[in-house]
């Protein structure tokens, strides 16, 4: 370990792969640690919607950002913009659909109300009980198992150095920065960013600061291949259920069904009881799988704090380490939100504000 | 034919033959062998279409995991490759 790095960025999701990607294009040099492969974490699980219709109103320029991200990544990462609606089933899930669209819409979001005339001729073998439906031509979805090879790819091109298994065990402090140590090697960097998602919290630790980290088990599932059935990417109302069938037929269920398990025991596992109502709504908004076999469930972590607002700063009370994480609509957001943080580290001005991590968080509602 | 091996088919014991169905065709197996193997031994290939373009499909990768050899028992859509035949088991071909 004679290399000195200007920065190590520790856990190789997307937001630690674009931060370091855009210091190394402001001609510094970073390494890329991660305990697994890259992309393996929330980056490389998650189903992979892109949908601004349920994107936070205050993220909504960052997701707005990030969709033009994906789309310049296009077939590398299986992007497609289908567009997505979002349906309502009763009066109040209509009412409620009415008022998040319209907050989403002043926030720029090109969200517009559709007849059913125009759902059903665009999808014609959904439910035909939808009340309301919003549409987003804007939404679609890439491939979140593509992330991992995507960025390594990028890595490799950029000529960025990375680690793939250095799980680290301690972070030291030295005259000129950082030994982060793993197993049998360690690596040495002038400053670090955290970027470990669901792990930020012992992360965070190893440095003496408790970041109030909690991880989501989000359910995940696809079924066997099928005849198309569907062309958008389909969201519920309430937000707990999206839904795309790709190019091989097969169909992506998700909506934040919670499994089990913690970030530190390694992948969550699937609840029966969630995933059963998880795929029962799937049925009812597209009453076809009823005849559908799901080939595979699985759940990812995704991080949050308590006001569920990112991460993006200083790590509190240290000037030369720097946090990316906790970002609602993580997927969307991050490849942008990781420029904007290798931005702020190479001390250039960011286009939009970053997230101060010591801030009071006050707990709301998700 | 060059025999690399020891031959030991005079020492392989089947078990009992069964008689199933296939589309309402009557076949025999030996009870507890794979759809798959039966129905291959039949030459009935042509097991399932694919849900793309209704082109015919069949047993591919013998391991469960790439449901071309798909067929229904009981109306349940089942992978032939991962069933043992059983006395009397009514097959048919999978989804069209």
């Amino acid at each position: 370990m004679n290399e000195i790095y200007d920065i190590a960025c520790i856990g190789g999701g997307i937001m630690g792969c674009a931060s370091a990607l855009q210091m190394a294009e402001g001609g510094i040099k970073p390494i890329v640690l991660d305990q697994g492969d890259l992309g393996q974490g929330a980056s490389g699980v998650n189903a992979g919607t892109l949908s601004l219709q349920i994107k936070r109103v205050k993220l909504m320029p960052y997701a707005l950002r990030g969709h033009q991200e994906w789309e310049s990544m296009g077939d590398a990462v299986g992007f497609r913009k289908t567009g997505g609606y979002t349906l309502a089933f009763t009066d109040h899930e209509a009412e409620l659909l009415q008022e998040r669209m319209r907050l989403k819409v002043d926030a720029g979001a090109p969200i517009e109300f559709v007849s059913n005339r125009v759902l059903n001729q665009a999808e014609p073998n959904l439910a035909d009980r939808v009340v309301a439906a919003s549409y987003c031509a804007e939404d679609g979805y890439a491939n979140s198992s593509l992330t991992g090879q995507f960025y390594r790819a990028k890595l490799k091109q950029q000529g960025v150095q990375y680690r793939e298994g250095f799980k680290v065990l301690g972070v030291e402090a030295c005259n000129d920065g950082y030994v982060i140590r793993s197993t049998n090697s360690s690596v040495k960097a002038k400053k670090l960013l955290l970027s470990a998602g669901a792990w930020l919290k012992p992360l965070a630790a190893l440095m003496d600061v408790e970041l109030p980290v909690q991880a989501r088990i989000n359910t995940v599932s696809v079924t066997e291949r099928l005849p198309m059935l569907m062309r958008s990417v389909i969201g519920h109302a309430t937000g707990l259920l999206t839904m795309k069938q790709k190019a091989n037929g097969t169909l992506l269920i998700g909506g934040g069904w919670q499994g089990r398990g913690t970030p530190e025991q390694g992948r969550g596992q699937i609840d029966t009881d969630s995933l059963r109502s998880n795929l029962a709504l799937a049925r009812h908004v597209l009453p076809a799988l009823e005849y559908a076999r799901i080939a595979r469930s699985w759940t990812g972590f995704e991080a949050h704090v308590p006001d569920f607002y990112p991460l993006a700063g200083k790590l509190p009370g240290y000037e030369d380490v720097f946090v990316l994480g906790c970002v609602r609509g993580g997927y969307t957001i991050g490849p942008y939100i990781g420029k904007l943080m290798g931005d702020y580290i190479l001390e250039r001005t960011t286009e939009l504000p970053l997230f101060d991590p010591g801030r009071n968080f006050v707990e709301v509602v998700a | 034919m060059f025999q690399l091996s020891p031959n030991h088919q005079d020492e392989i014991v089947r078990t009992a033959e069964v008689s199933f169905t296939f589309n309402g065709k009557s076949l025999l197996a030996h009870k507890g062998e794979s759809l798959a193997a039966a129905l291959m031994r039949a030459k009935l290939l042509h097991l399932s279409d694919s849900p793309a373009d209704g082109a015919p499909r069949g047993v591919f990768c013998c391991m469960g995991l790439c449901q071309e050899c798909v067929v229904q028992v009981d109306g349940k859509t089942i992978e032939s490759c991962r069933l043992p035949v059983s006395k009397d088991l009514q097959v048919i071909s999978g989804r069209r």
